[in-house]
């Protein structure tokens, strides 16, 4: 079983070209540092690869017993080539760090602007933990391999002046060095496509397992109830013994590389002594000159076994940056197609021959019709999976819908600025989600100039303050991850609290009132009679006795309605709502809890 | 199954060899000792000295080299060619066989790092498995994953490369120095032995100025990762609020400090000295060795071979620029992993304790506990009793204790103070395994775990499909689930299907079923379920409640007017207890609960009556 290590369907194939464009884009803002780092790592290449030179003129003028000064100003200047040298390579690291320090901050900049973009489907295909290990850590490996590219550039600068020099004092020995050039690229590139897909596979590996983490962790209650550890931990060593098994594939073909290289590396040096010494023997070089040679050899060496030992981080980092902007690129689902930026809504909703589904073949909606006028209060009832959610989902524009339209006061929802339009748009969700902050905080989430008064208002008015006032440190308490250190209700109440602060023209209940009590809830139900006065209301509700107020209610089966009106009309007609309705009575009427009752005692 | 999974609670490793014992040892004695466990874990030494070895072997060929390339050259001056050849061949041997003794090696190292991340991966996950849930309820999930996974990774970058690197530094500082004294005028050693100790003196100011800075940026990351979890995980929340750019404002402040640390940290390499030493006692023996050449105490091959071994001398000078860094990012990693695992477990398994199949007889006695020590109360000196097979229903408003009360039955928490008698037995003398096996929860907020359906119903007890469908009948959630394209192996969440939260549920309630509790806890659970559907789970739950304890966290009139005892909480205290009938007499705290709600519901009810 293998899991995680299929290619996620966001994943995109970039032509090396295409890959190395995006990578330069990203340098262009930082020309005047780039600049700066270039003249450096020119001066302090030419620095460098002079000195060998300089060596290699010092031992060969030995031989020759020239002016004892001759050699005390060669060791002088190479004395002095040695400072200026390290000054330079100072001045080019500082501004690499600079350089790289902003790259990266700007793709994780664009790649979290591009997460956060993303529709509520993107949320829904992947997991979170994968999405944050390629914002964060695959933005360290690409920031990584930049650094190390620009280290090979520089070393490969000191080559090339060598080879210069080289082919001055013996062209024959430097064609050598000139041979062997290809065929260091022929190895190199012929374990590139081997690694690529390798580190990919690797990659997959380590984010399964983070995803893994994650889950586990966030169901340990249940495991712990359970008592199923011991299952989660079966399971665990699966995947994390499918991350060993690939990552250490990839860990020794990774490494096979250097070697390989090396061996490469000790045929040119045979060469070298071999027909440098029959060189020297006929007086041709001196032995200083072959000296220069033996250097050169692992100055040419020694960039590109960097790049042999650095090779897992190189690919790490190019596979990296390929999954980085993949996610950066990927054209979100939900479009705009104009940014009207709408005054004060009216609240006119309208579905036009709606065709929705979230997945292929399971169409929620299919020419779904529904007018809901301004300011009126709607409850949506139904059967679980009737589509009720979904609707919510869509007026929200979390989900783009394939086919109809879905108009608010008469424009096309896909024509608003999607922030102009949501800032008009309260929702409650089934599920409360809290800040890891204050209370405070979380209240004025979409609100940040709130003051306390209107804080302490908004708490107020969603079913009462004053358990926040028992707490600790009142509005100031920590609620803790996603809000565990308060009870559901508690949240449930902060979350009202929150959209009450908004003033939507549009509030969306759904299921809102699940989890408070019924004191409380009989609070939220009398701020909701106020709340709802003033905009439109849509409220989905399985509690049938808190939407008997509403202006209107539709019933829903399966994205269709069945039946529409108000409550007194539709307990009229006797259809599903009234019989829904009286199913969800006969559970509180006496004759019903007798009957139970009577189960129970039968059964006992 | 049940013994292994019984070892699981306080020390999980023991389940497969007992000699893992070693790392909870090594935990205790810090982070160097457990880190050393590890390496020298059974196979691991092995790979270890095979390391030292082959590296030692890989240093003297290259040394040796640089002797024969001496001897070669002074020949060549001479004008001998007759041994030309020998000397390329052997020179080539050399050259040919180090690459393959270090594929070896790296092979060996690659082994060993690879082997280490998982086995401390393994550690750490078993480990957290048995921490109790008031620990999990502490941690932030970026903290945890960060740990997981990048903390882990650390331990494998700190073998491969860091360790064999280190090890290689070492032989190709000590090595060459030995070909020195051993084949050259002795006095030539003087240069380099100076640079080695220079070295070393400027490494550890190095060392202790980095330090700092790679902690920010390991601490910075951490950050990183938890912020845009967290926003993540609320992402209908940020959109429906239209806060995106304040989140974005979060994470660029995170993000903006790493950049910071990152180009510190840059500054701190560029200013790196030992490669300015290095070139300058390179210079320094090249002036001792034309010294030495004017007093025709050594020849043109010597000064050669000496300036060869000198300059194997940059391999550690450069590569301890990184190299450090990566120990102590190591180190640090290992500090916030043993931080993680050294955490004192509260509760203990007890796997010696009592086993046995419970009647479901419940007493608490004078409970008090809060979630943090000296923290506001949540339960105060709690007291009742309830019969095996009774139905419970507990009562109180948001925030009143009712779901933590419920949590120390089956310890997720221990109480503070008073205990909990299960069958006339306190909670904690039970063995964990016994105790938990017998409650079952139906939670309010539903977690499924991105697996199928089938792995979610059977998740606390392994079972046929065929017992699977059953359960699944009765909790009325066979129909939707048959209803999916791959019906009970469909995958729930991330990557499979859209479940409602009464879908949800009702998987949950099957999942409970299954493993048919002694005594079950239903919290809130039916309230996300709609009337038809309720209807349905209302007869399965009476079902299920027959010979069985049952504890209701509930504000429905049906459930609470079934209910053999109800019990009113109100700010952790007990304020009521008894029937339904008697409480409206007797307690104004109940009647203030519902109250309002009769008034609304009781035409209601009356007209709904009229039609059934």
């Amino acid at each position: 079983m293998w899991y995680g290590l299929e290619a996620e369907e966001y994943q995109k194939e970039y032509k090396d070209k295409d890959l190395l464009k995006r990578i330069f884009k990203y340098f262009r803002p930082y020309r005047k540092e780039f600049a700066i780092v270039t003249l450096f790592l020119t001066l302090s290449s030419l620095t460098y690869a002079s000195i060998p030179i300089l060596i290699s003129i010092a031992i060969t003028n030995l031989g020759a017993n020239l002016e004892p000064i001759y050699v005390v100003s060669v060791i002088i200047l190479i004395f002095c080539l040695n400072f200026l040298g390290w000054i330079f390579s100072y001045f080019r690291q500082k501004y690499t760090a600079v350089i790289i320090g902003n790259i990266v901050l700007d793709v994780r900049q664009s790649a979290n602007a591009a997460v956060i973009d993303r529709d509520l489907s993107f949320f829904d295909k992947y997991p979170i933990g994968k999405i944050v290990s390629r914002v964060n850590s695959d933005s360290r490996d690409f920031g990584e391999t930049v650094e190390l590219t620009m280290q090979v550039i520089s070393s490969l600068f000191i080559i090339l002046f060598l080879l210069i020099v080289m082919v001055f004092i013996n062209p024959f020995l430097a064609s050598i060095f000139m041979v062997s050039i290809p065929l260091f690229f022929v190895v190199a590139l012929t374990f590139r496509k081997v690694a690529r897909r390798l580190t990919l596979l690797g990659q997959r590996a380590l984010a399964s397992v983070n995803a893994y983490v994650k889950e586990s962790f966030g169901g340990i209650q249940i495991a712990k109830t359970f008592r199923q550890e011991s299952k989660l931990y079966k399971k665990f060593k699966e995947v994390n013994n499918q991350s060993y098994s690939v990552n250490l594939k990839r860990g020794i073909f990774m490494f096979s590389v250097f070697p390989a290289l090396s061996i490469v590396q000790g045929v040119i040096f045979a060469l070298i002594i071999y027909y440098g010494g029959s060189f020297i023997i006929s007086g041709q070089i001196s032995p200083g000159e072959l000296y220069l040679f033996i250097q050169s050899l692992a100055y040419l060496f020694f960039p590109l076994l960097v790049i042999a030992a650095f090779w897992p981080q190189f690919q790490l980092g190019l596979a990296a940056s390929e999954r980085i902007f993949t996610l950066i690129d990927e054209s979100p689902a939900v479009v705009q197609s104009n940014d009207i930026k709408p005054k004060r809504l009216e609240g006119q909703i309208e579905f036009k021959n709606l065709t929705f589904q979230y997945e292929e073949n399971r169409k929620i909606f299919d020419d779904f019709s529904l007018t809901i006028h301004p300011g009126e209060a709607l409850a949506i009832v139904g059967h679980t999976g009737a589509g009720k959610s979904s609707l919510a989902n869509l007026i929200a524009r979390f989900y783009e819908f394939q086919g109809g339209d879905i108009l608010i006061d008469g424009t096309s929802i896909r024509e608003f600025d999607l922030k102009e339009y949501r800032k008009q748009i309260g929702i409650i969700p089934q599920s409360p989600f809290l800040w890891d902050a204050s209370i405070k905080k979380n209240v004025k989430y979409s609100r940040r100039d709130a003051t306390d008064t209107e804080i302490n208002d908004a708490l107020d008015q969603a079913g009462g303050a004053d358990w926040v006032k028992d707490l600790n440190n009142g509005i100031r308490t920590k609620v803790g991850e996603r809000g565990n250190l308060i009870s559901m209700g508690q949240r449930q109440l902060v979350v009202f609290a929150r959209t009450l602060l908004e003033n939507p023209a549009i509030l969306i209940l759904d299921e809102a009132t699940a989890s408070v009590d019924p004191f409380t809830e009989t609070r939220i139900q009398d701020a909701l009679e106020k709340t709802i006065k003033d905009r439109t209301s849509i409220i989905i509700a399985h509690r049938l006795w808190t939407v008997r107020h509403v202006d209107r209610i539709i019933v829903l089966e399966q994205g269709k309605i069945v039946e529409e009106g108000s409550h007194d009309y539709l307990m009229a007609q006797g259809g599903t709502y009234a019989n829904l309705y009286n199913t969800y009575f006969r559970h509180q009427s006496l004759s019903y809890l007798d009957k139970v009752k009577e189960i129970k005692q039968r059964s006992s | 199954m049940k013994n292994s999974s019984k070892k699981l609670n306080l020390t999980p490793q023991v389940e497969f060899s007992p000699e893992k014992d070693v790392f909870i040892r090594a935990r205790q004695k810090g982070t160097r000792r457990w880190i050393l466990a590890h390496l020298f874990y059974k196979h691991n030494k092995f790979y270890i000295f095979t390391i030292l070895f082959l590296t030692l072997l890989t240093a003297n060929l290259n040394a040796l080299t640089f002797i024969f390339l001496g001897i070669a050259i002074n020949e060549f001056v001479a004008g001998n060619s007759s041994n030309l050849l020998f000397y390329v061949i052997l020179i080539l041997i050399f050259g040919v066989s180090s690459p393959i003794l270090r594929f070896a090696n790296s092979m060996l190292r690659e082994v060993l790092a690879q082997r280490i991340e998982r086995d401390v991966r393994k550690e750490f996950f078993a480990n957290l498995l048995g921490k109790s849930q008031s620990f999990h309820d502490r941690q932030k999930m970026g903290e945890v994953m960060a740990r997981a996974t990048d903390d882990v990774r650390m331990l494998n970058f700190l073998i491969s490369p860091a360790v064999s690197l280190i090890i290689e530094s070492f032989t190709a500082l000590i090595i060459p120095i030995i070909y020195i004294a051993l084949f050259l005028p002795s006095q030539l050693f003087l240069a380099p032995i100076i640079f080695v100790v220079i070295f070393l003196i400027l490494l550890k100011d190095y060392v202790r100025k980095l330090t700092p800075v790679t902690m920010m940026m390991r601490t910075k990351f951490g950050q990183m990762n938890a912020v845009l979890n967290e926003t993540l995980t609320g992402i209908d929340v940020v959109k429906g609020s239209n806060q995106e750019e304040y989140e974005m404002k979060k994470y660029y402040r995170k993000i903006k400090s790493y950049r910071d640390a990152y180009v510190k940290q840059g500054q701190i390499q560029a200013k790196y000295l030992p490669i300015l030493f290095l070139a300058i006692l390179i210079t320094v023996g090249l002036i001792h060795a034309i010294y030495l050449f004017t007093l025709n105490q050594i020849n043109i091959g010597q000064i050669i071979t000496y300036l060869g071994l000198m300059s194997t001398l940059r391999f550690p000078t450069f590569i301890s620029i990184f190299i450090f860094a990566i120990v102590k990012n190591a180190k640090i990693s290992s500090d916030r992993l043993l931080d993680f695992m050294n955490e004192e477990t509260l509760i203990d398994e007890n796997p010696e304790g009592v086993e046995k199949l419970l009647e479901g007889n419940i007493k608490f006695e004078n409970v008090s506990f809060s979630y943090a020590k000296n923290g506001r109360p949540v339960l105060q000196n709690i007291s009742f009793e309830i019969k095996p097979g009774q139905t419970v229903a507990i009562v109180g408003t948001t925030g009143s204790g009712k779901t933590t009360l419920t949590k120390l039955l089956s310890r997720l928490y221990d109480v503070d103070k008073g205990k909990i008698l299960v069958d006339g037995v306190d909670v904690r003398d039970y063995a964990l395994n016994s105790l938990r096996n017998q409650i079952s929860y139906i939670e309010q907020d539903v977690f499924l775990f991105s697996d199928t359906i089938f792995s979610n119903i059977s998740f606390g007890r392994t079972s046929s499909l065929e017992d699977i469908i059953n359960v699944a009948r009765e909790a009325q959630a066979h129909e939707f689930i048959s209803s999916f394209p791959n019906g009970y192996d469909s995958e729930v969440g991330e990557r499979g299907v859209q479940l409602s939260g009464g879908e949800r549920q009702r998987i949950a309630i099957a999942r409970a079923f299954l493993t048919d509790p002694r005594i079950l806890v239903l919290d809130d659970s039916t309230s996300a379920i709609d009337s038809a559907t309720e209807d349905k789970i209302q007869e399965a739950i009476s079902k299920v409640l027959k010979n069985r304890t049952t504890i209701l966290i509930t504000h429905r009139l049906s459930q609470i007017r079934w209910s053999d005892l109800i019990i009113v909480l109100k700010r952790g205290e007990i304020v009521a207890e008894g029937t339904h009938e008697e409480l409206l007499k007797s307690s104004e705290e109940y009647r203030k609960i519902f109250v309002k709600r009769f008034d609304v519901s009781l035409d209601q009810l009356l007209k709904g009556e009229e039609k059934v």
